[in-house]
């Protein structure tokens, strides 16, 4: 497609005051008379709350407000997306450590820091679980009160719930081999770099809240329910988020920050330092047992797959990350026979939530690197097992769901040749490919408005949230590219609820399809009342014109937008405005709710070199690829991939949390959770596309901001397993845990390439 | 944050009248990396903040004079990296200097402060041994010198008297060719704290001299003057019984998230190892080039 926006990589959107500090993130917006907050929490996970005396606290100068459960309408106000188990402040018992017991506001945060220490709290430590198998113990404390979900058989369990999926008969397939493992994902967290921030003013008969979510209208729901108030009362005010990555999808501190501002009078807000960004996000972490069976050729016979996700004190929207994360556990392969078994395992842990990739890392670590293992016992390439067993265009891969939508061979093939798969390789390096398959969205809803000002000028307003990953720009290119507006005479309005029109959420790298679609069909409403404008003011039918981009064809000559509107409009000015919708209604019979719109397919290849000496592992090179159908911006595509695949490795070599016997998290904060940064990037990375225009999304598009995280673990796995001989099934990869799988090996392994 | 008093002496003599009336609960501000991080989390709880950066007689400059580099006490780390000086007379100490911290540290951080903080993972710790540094001190009665080896205790301890401050770290230049370098383990290869610093230098009559820290409460040096280490063509059975009276008496923290003391221990060897042939290889291509 020959077009002059598409394809094409403007300028940021929003960029230059993104990155010059002009950008203002919910922590550097001021109101008058704001008041400064701090959570109090307690030095444990899980505790019996005797009592709480407030009254040192209160003496503190400039403090304003003490607020505990006692404070908070009774029963106590509970939320959540998925089920409303979270309590706005703990009642009677904290569940993991950080859970907050009360708050406090001040005039200045020094003042609420001090007080905060102030708050006495007469607790008993109690009993607690920290891992699957502590929860699963028959003997385990229960982390939620069975009242909590009625009629529920799991209730008396640790278990919240049972994700099943499958098809064919695996205890009947027949096998030439077997391979069966079991595998271990860590505890992370986003770290995202603008902190957690939340924001509450009574305004009038209602209240706003400011806060760096990427899920405005959902927040909003949330609120207006816990507040009783109408949603037209809820005013919420979401700037950019300086990135999310799925952590800042759903509510956290809002509710108690907005109870605060309303017992207050007066506006309130609660900036999170890093290490409670640890203790209110995180990703779930992962036992995954799986079995798989082979024919002698390779081909995949069944998948028995078990994963117990640890999801932690509150169900957030974990189960669904179980659920969903789950679905595709089999991968991008025509698979006969598929078992799977999830379960969302409850803990006295930070509540786990979104994370890009939304649980689907995790099982994609353990299958893909059992699908090694099962080509080295086969003795076939790891490449060619799995182009063997690929799911083509228009294969029916999961029998019940949308087909197989991209050409993912030539993803792979391009990943094999781009990281030299065939080529000899250095002392002491191996070289791993993996693939990762995830869902896109199941359902949405995103509306947009376009104005065209009388001067060809553009407004969009569409409550996507542009969290880091460009939306802004990927919506002025579709109305430049509909409308012929240039890109600097187009303004993006997002994030407050009173003015943009709603949008379900900013999630499973939605944006531009959903909402993509949903601007591109704002614009051509007004292409279409721009050609009544044209047939009017020429005489000419409706038929005969069309409108491309900034151009209107009559039949007889072409107009410039400008020469049709201004005439149009007449002496009065005004303006043309469209709306668009974009929904995806939910299918009640499908196991997801709905199948999903697209799927992200990516395959990562990777070339480590391990230092046999000290287990340190250098990715020499990284490759990935990612079926996009079409890059609108080029350049955005690339450094979300990029984003992704760094991202990835974080998990992969060096992000866990580390828990004490109390459930306290040793290593909060920057020091001792190590991130990669720039140092720690593959020698080299590389990051290609194909295009092949068969998205569902404007010009072809598919999501993308997940893919090149899928595999990134089971693609260093393998290589770090190529390089030394010795198969680690736990992450992340650390050096010291690599050094001590060189150590524990049986004998000198065969290191090289007989059965890669 | 905990209130405190705040002074910013001009001399010498204001600032030591300051530590000999406060004692302990004077703290000195130089980069302030070390200490404002504890006042903010509240493990420094200090009366009185002395802040050392305007004091006539220190000095932040790196200069040479009779066979001896003196790094005045307020000089950043920053600097040090940069330092063609001490790059040409104390190359592995050039090389710690360049991963203290992170840039931003760097360019805040002393070398006074680094030791004074007393981390048994000091980067610059193992060098400073290695080249035989000395501390220059002043107090009540004037200036004293405390060989290096003489100065660490424990984290946070050294034998600095209370109402004594660092004003300068002096540094012999090597009379002999040498061959020296820093090495380290951590955890990633951006900027981290080590869970073993290791310094190693190699002089043309034969004398190694090995220094780390991160693997028990300070850090220690090590002298071999058998020759045995510096052989290039020495077998590995020679060398491992010095190496073990070396590294036999580490004892690294069971606490530590960074790294299990059976680790550290075996990095510790591994990295003495690859030190002590990387000093070899420098020594040589020293040789080479004057050759």
């Amino acid at each position: 497609m020959s077009t002059r926006f598409i394809g094409t990589s403007p300028n940021r959107v929003g960029g230059f005051g993104r990155v010059t500090g002009l950008q203002e993130y919910v922590a550097d917006i001021r109101v008058p008379d704001v008041l400064e907050a701090k959570l109090v929490t307690l030095d444990c996970a899980r505790a019996r709350i005797i009592s709480i005396d407030t009254s040192a606290a209160e003496k503190v100068t400039g403090v304003r407000l003490v607020m505990t459960a006692a404070d908070l309408p009774q029963p106590m106000p509970r939320f959540g997306p998925q089920l409303e188990d979270r309590p706005v402040l703990a009642v009677g018992e904290t569940k993991y450590h950080g859970e907050p017991v009360a708050i406090v506001a001040a005039e200045t945060k020094d003042a609420a820091e001090e007080a905060a220490r102030l708050v006495r709290v007469e607790f008993d430590e109690l009993p607690a679980v920290f891992t699957v198998a502590a929860a699963l113990d028959p003997k385990a404390p229960l982390v939620q009160d069975p009242s909590l979900r009625p009629k529920d058989p799991l209730a008396s369990t640790n278990v919240l719930r049972e994700h099943h999926v499958g098809w064919g008969d695996v205890d009947a397939a027949h096998a030439d081999c077997i391979v069966e493992n079991t595998y271990s994902f860590p505890m992370v967290t986003h770290f995202a770099i603008e902190p957690h921030a939340f924001m509450a003013a009574p305004e009038g008969d209602g209240i706003a809240i400011w806060s760096s979510i990427q899920h405005p209208n959902w927040l909003q729901k949330i609120m207006a329910k816990l507040l009783k108030l109408p949603l037209a009362k809820v005013r919420i005010y979401a700037p950019d988020p300086g990135g999310g990555f799925g952590g800042k999808q759903h509510t956290k501190y809002e509710p108690v920050v907005a109870f605060a501002a309303l017992k207050a009078g007066r506006p309130v807000r609660l900036i999170l330092t890093l290490d409670e960004t640890f203790q209110a996000v995180r990703r779930a972490a992962c036992e995954i047992r799986v079995r798989t069976g082979f024919s002698a050729d390779g081909k995949l016979a069944f998948q028995d797959i078990k994963a117990d996700y640890l999801i932690g004190a509150y169900c957030d929207i974990a189960d669904r990350v179980v659920g969903k994360g789950s679905y595709p556990a089999a991968g991008p392969y025509n698979v006969p026979a598929v078992r799977i078994l999830a379960r969302s395992i409850l803990s006295h842990t930070t509540p786990s939530t979104a994370f890009r990739g939304f649980g689907n890392p995790q099982v994609n670590w353990a299958v893909e690197s059992n699908i090694d293992e099962g080509a080295r016992a086969l003795g076939i390439d790891r490449l060619e097992i799995r182009l063997r067993n690929l799911a083509h265009k228009g294969d029916a891969f999961i029998p019940f769901d949308t087909p197989a939508d991209g050409d993912w061979d030539q993803a792979v093939r391009r990943a094999a040749e781009l990281i030299g798969w065939e080529k000899p390789l250095g002392p002491g390096r191996g070289r791993g490919i993996a693939v990762g398959i995830k869902s896109g969205p199941t359902t949405g809803l995103s509306y947009s408005t376009v104005r065209l000002l009388s001067d060809g000028s553009v407004i969009i307003f569409a409550g996507t949230s542009d969290m880091g990953q460009g939306v802004r720009t990927i919506l002025a290119q579709i109305a430049a590219e509909e409308l012929g507006t240039p890109l600097d005479a187009i303004t993006v309005v997002m994030g407050d609820t009173a003015i943009v029109p709603y949008d379900q959420q900013t999630s499973a790298s939605r944006s531009t399809v959903l909402m993509g679609n949903s601007v591109l069909m704002a614009c051509r409403s007004i292409q279409s009342q721009l050609r009544a404008m044209a047939a009017r003011l020429h005489g000419v039918a409706e038929s005969d014109i069309t409108v491309e981009r900034g151009a209107i064809k009559l039949p007889d000559r072409e107009l410039t937008i400008l020469e049709v509107l201004k005439p149009g409009l007449g002496s009065l000015g005004g303006e043309l405005t469209g709306n668009g919708e974009s929904r995806k209604e939910a299918e009640p019979d499908h196991p997801l709710g709905g199948a999903p719109a697209f799927f992200e397919f990516n395959c990562t290849a990777v070339e480590a070199e391990v230092d046999q000496g000290t287990g340190d592992v250098t990715i020499v090179r990284h490759v990935t690829v990612s079926d996009v159908g079409k890059a609108l911006n080029p350049l955005q595509v690339r450094t979300q991939d990029e984003g992704a695949a760094i991202q990835g490795l974080g998990h992969t070599l060096m992000e866990h949390y580390i828990f004490d016997e109390s459930g306290r998290i040793r290593n909060l904060g920057a020091i001792d959770y190590r991130i990669p940064t720039s140092m720690d990037l593959p020698l080299e990375l590389r990051s290609e596309t194909i295009e092949n225009g068969d998205g569902p999304g404007p010009y072809g598009s598919k999501g993308m901001s997940e893919g090149a995280l899928l595999c990134v673990a089971a693609a260093v796995g393998a290589a770090v397993r190529d390089a030394t001989g010795v198969p680690i099934r736990d992450l992340p990869l650390t050096p010291e845990r690599v050094w001590r799988a060189l150590q524990e090996r049986a004998e000198p392994a065969a290191i090289g390439r007989n059965a890669r | 944050m905990h209130t405190f008093a705040y002074e910013r002496p001009a001399t010498l003599a204001e600032a030591v009248a300051l530590l000999d009336a406060h004692g302990p609960e004077a703290r000195l501000l130089a980069g302030g990396t070390d200490l404002i991080i504890r006042l903010r989390d509240g493990s420094a709880q200090p009366a009185v903040v002395v802040d050392v950066k305007q004091i006539a007689e220190m000095s932040s400059t790196i200069r040479e004079q009779d066979g001896i580099v003196t790094i005045g006490a307020t000089t950043v780390v920053a600097d040090i990296a940069a330092s063609e000086l001490v790059k040409r007379h104390f190359e592995a100490l050039a090389e710690a200097a360049a991963v203290v911290g992170s840039v931003q540290i760097r360019n805040r951080a002393t070398l006074a402060g680094n030791i004074c903080n007393a981390s048994p993972a000091a980067d610059t710790a193992p060098p400073l041994l290695v080249y035989g540094a000395v501390i220059v001190a002043a107090g009540p009665r004037g200036t004293r010198r405390i060989p290096i080896t003489e100065f660490f205790v424990r984290s946070g301890v050294t034998t600095l008297a209370p109402n004594e401050l660092v004003i300068a770290i002096e540094i012999p230049v090597p009379a002999r060719r040498m061959g020296a370098v820093h090495v380290r383990r951590t955890r990633r290869r951006g900027h981290d704290l080590a869970s073993v610093t290791l310094c190693c230098s190699v002089d043309e009559t034969g004398v190694t001299r090995l220094a780390y820290g991160s693997v028990g409460p300070r850090p220690v040096l090590y002298v071999d003057e058998s020759g045995v280490l510096a052989d290039p063509d020495g077998a590995d059975e020679a060398k491992a019984p010095i190496f073990e009276r070396m590294f036999g008496d580490a004892s690294p923290s069971k606490r530590s998230m960074r790294a299990s003391p059976e680790y550290r221990l075996a990095m510790l060897r591994v990295l003495g190892k690859r030190a002590v042939r990387t000093a070899i290889e420098r020594l040589a291509a020293e040789r080479a080039v004057e050759a």
